[in-house]
């Protein structure tokens, strides 16, 4: 990975001057004193803004652990028994589950379904420049900046027209198309990572182009697939606006489940936040286990893009 | 690569995009001339759709407060990511822990993230902000009433949601940045801040730029955040533009979806404008 190559880059210099350098970076001029200070004052301040960032969601995880009558008083309680009620209340009086399995089929199709599309579409884009590619390539940044009313409005009439309005399939297809050019733009990028000759090579060893692409290339891609799959992921598990117009009960999102329990009374609002907070626990772990595919992504798109 | 290969190849994302945006997109044109509603067949009235919107005041000002939004939060997103991602880029152990920490507002849904961050703010779930701007002998702000202390939570939330995103751009940019550049700007004596400014910020003009476009794309489209900090959005003069359609073209059955419809041409436009610059580029490289 492009990144990982910077970082492993050799400090020294050559010739008589090796070693020089690399001494010099860890000593910095102003002596070791301030640099120290410099570091905790550094550590200090990303503290803060850690301590921040997550200031929302400790907020809410400390509101909902909270005994429902006292869980919105004003000034707040500090003293209370913890309780799990809110996370019970939400799984026994409401489709939670339901709604979460939504967003996760939902997720998961569209996430599959635009890396088929777009994988083969970023490989030939990458390989043949030529007119098409590059209008293309436009309509993928184009389609990637779209308002999302202007299509899916429509969409909303067709999905009616074709029997499919308020179902995942309907959904999932939405997502598809407004994700996909976003996965053609990323993965085009990893694909021009990957040498030219390894596909020359493989095509005189008798592959046929497809199966070329699906022995030899996409193998070699895999970190690149990953980071595609995982922002077309989760663009697809955060969307609202789309998921608002097109679904009605029987398959919507969690986020549109809790919009509709904003403007209701306090209990349920209890439960909107257990249901926040059990949606961003695995979310949690996922930004964990995936931020070094997301750096390498935007690296590579970053550069490219 | 032969023509037959690559037809075959680009064929099925070529079909997805024409037949889930394009025909999409040609609606909302021939809507945009039309009186239109759902369910019933309209009738073509001209240009009157996009007459009626720009001299639509209530179109006028969402338009001004989407860009002033837009402006105000890009400009933070780029100058706060560069200073998260210097930070953390001076972290070696302890790094994938603070990204992972700082990646979780990015990650969440934005409107169940802006749902959490709204009860900081709200009187009615503690108000746990406003008890701190008390404690400190300071006058009450109206964080949901008044215009523009509702403007700095919605900026404040945006913020929150992607700064993330910039920091981590910028933070791969910052890896990239070769040693012997630092080296040489700190043989010649220059300090940090100079540093920053002249040689590293210039060496990743092209992250920033890539930066500048995601966040321009995301912030234009404002919505999510809205339904939970802005429940008086319209009464307050906080509506965004894709609110605003969303209200008119949809929520009260559909009633002025050619005049929505309208308005999402114009949007489109403004943000084809905008792009412009890109597009270019993209063209540029696509060729070579």
């Amino acid at each position: 990975m492009a990144n990982q190559e910077a970082v492993e880059r050799p400090t020294t210099t050559e010739g008589r001057d090796a070693g020089r350098g690399r001494a010099r970076l860890h000593t910095t001029p102003r002596g070791p004193r301030t640099s120290r200070a410099r570091k905790v004052l550094a550590g200090v301040v990303l503290a803060v803004v850690c301590l921040l960032m997550l200031s929302p969601v400790l907020w809410t995880a400390f509101s909902v652990i909270k005994p429902t009558n006292v869980a919105f008083l004003n000034p707040p309680v500090y003293r209370f028994e913890p309780t799990l009620d809110a996370f019970v209340n939400l799984w026994q009086t409401t489709n939670f589950y339901q709604y979460l399995i939504n967003t996760l089929v939902v997720a998961v199709i569209s996430t599959a379904v635009a890396l088929v599309i777009g994988l083969p579409a970023a490989y030939a884009l990458s390989r043949s420049p030529g007119w098409v590619s590059v209008v293309l390539l436009v309509a993928a940044l184009v389609f990637r900046a779209l308002p999302r009313t202007a299509v899916v409005l429509p969409m909303y009439e067709i999905s009616r027209s074709l029997g499919i309005y308020d179902t995942t399939l309907a959904l999932a297809l939405a997502l598809v198309a407004i994700n996909q050019p976003f996965s053609i733009w990323l993965l085009r990028n990893f694909f021009a990572a990957v040498p030219r000759e390894i596909d020359e090579a493989a095509m005189l060893d008798g592959c046929t182009r497809l199966s070329m692409l699906r022995l030899v290339i996409i193998p070699l891609m895999g970190p690149g697939i990953i980071t595609a799959g995982l922002f077309m992921f989760l663009f697809a598990f955060q969307e609202y606006l789309t998921a608002v117009i097109l679904t009605d009960v029987s398959s919507a999102t969690v986020p549109v489940f809790i919009a509709t329990q904003l403007g209701q009374t306090l209990p349920l609002l209890q439960q909107a936040g257990a249901a926040s907070l059990l949606l961003t626990a695995p979310v949690f772990l996922f930004a964990f286990v995936a931020q070094k595919y997301l750096i390498a992504g935007l690296n590579a798109g970053s550069v490219k893009g | 690569m032969r023509r037959r290969e690559y037809a075959y190849l680009v064929a099925p994302s070529v079909l997805v995009m024409f037949g889930l945006l394009v025909i999409p997109l040609v609606r909302t044109i021939q809507w945009s001339f039309e009186r239109v509603r759902y369910g019933q067949p309209g009738t073509f009235v001209g240009l009157d759709n996009y007459r009626d919107a720009v001299t639509d005041p209530r179109f006028l000002s969402a338009v001004s407060f989407t860009v002033a939004v837009t402006v105000a939060v890009v400009t933070v997103l780029v100058v706060g990511g560069y200073l998260l991602a210097v930070l953390v880029n001076g972290l070696v152990r302890v790094r994938p822990l603070v990204l992972g920490l700082l990646l979780v507002s990015y990650v969440v849904p934005g409107l169940i993230g802006a749902t959490m961050f709204s009860w900081l703010f709200n009187d009615n779930f503690g108000g746990v902000v406003n008890q701190l701007i008390s404690a400190l002998g300071l006058p009450e702000v109206l964080w949901f009433t008044s215009t523009w202390a509702n403007r700095a939570l919605v900026a404040a939330s945006v913020v929150w949601s992607l700064v993330p995103f910039s920091m981590m751009v910028i933070l791969a940019g910052l890896q990239g940045v070769p040693k012997e550049l630092l080296e040489a700007a700190r043989m010649d004596g220059a300090g940090t801040l100079r540093t920053h400014w002249s040689v590293i910020a210039p060496s990743i003009r092209g992250v920033l730029g890539f930066v500048t476009l995601i966040s321009i794309m995301d912030v234009l489209r404002l919505f999510d955040q809205l339904i939970p900090l802005s429940p008086q959005a319209v009464q307050i003069g906080n509506e965004s533009l894709v609110l605003y359609i969303y209200n008119r073209a949809f929520l009260d059955g559909g009633q002025q979806l050619g005049l929505g419809s309208a308005m999402n041409v114009l949007l489109i436009l403004l943000i084809v404008v905008m792009l412009l610059p890109f597009i270019r580029d993209t063209a540029r490289e696509g060729r070579s």
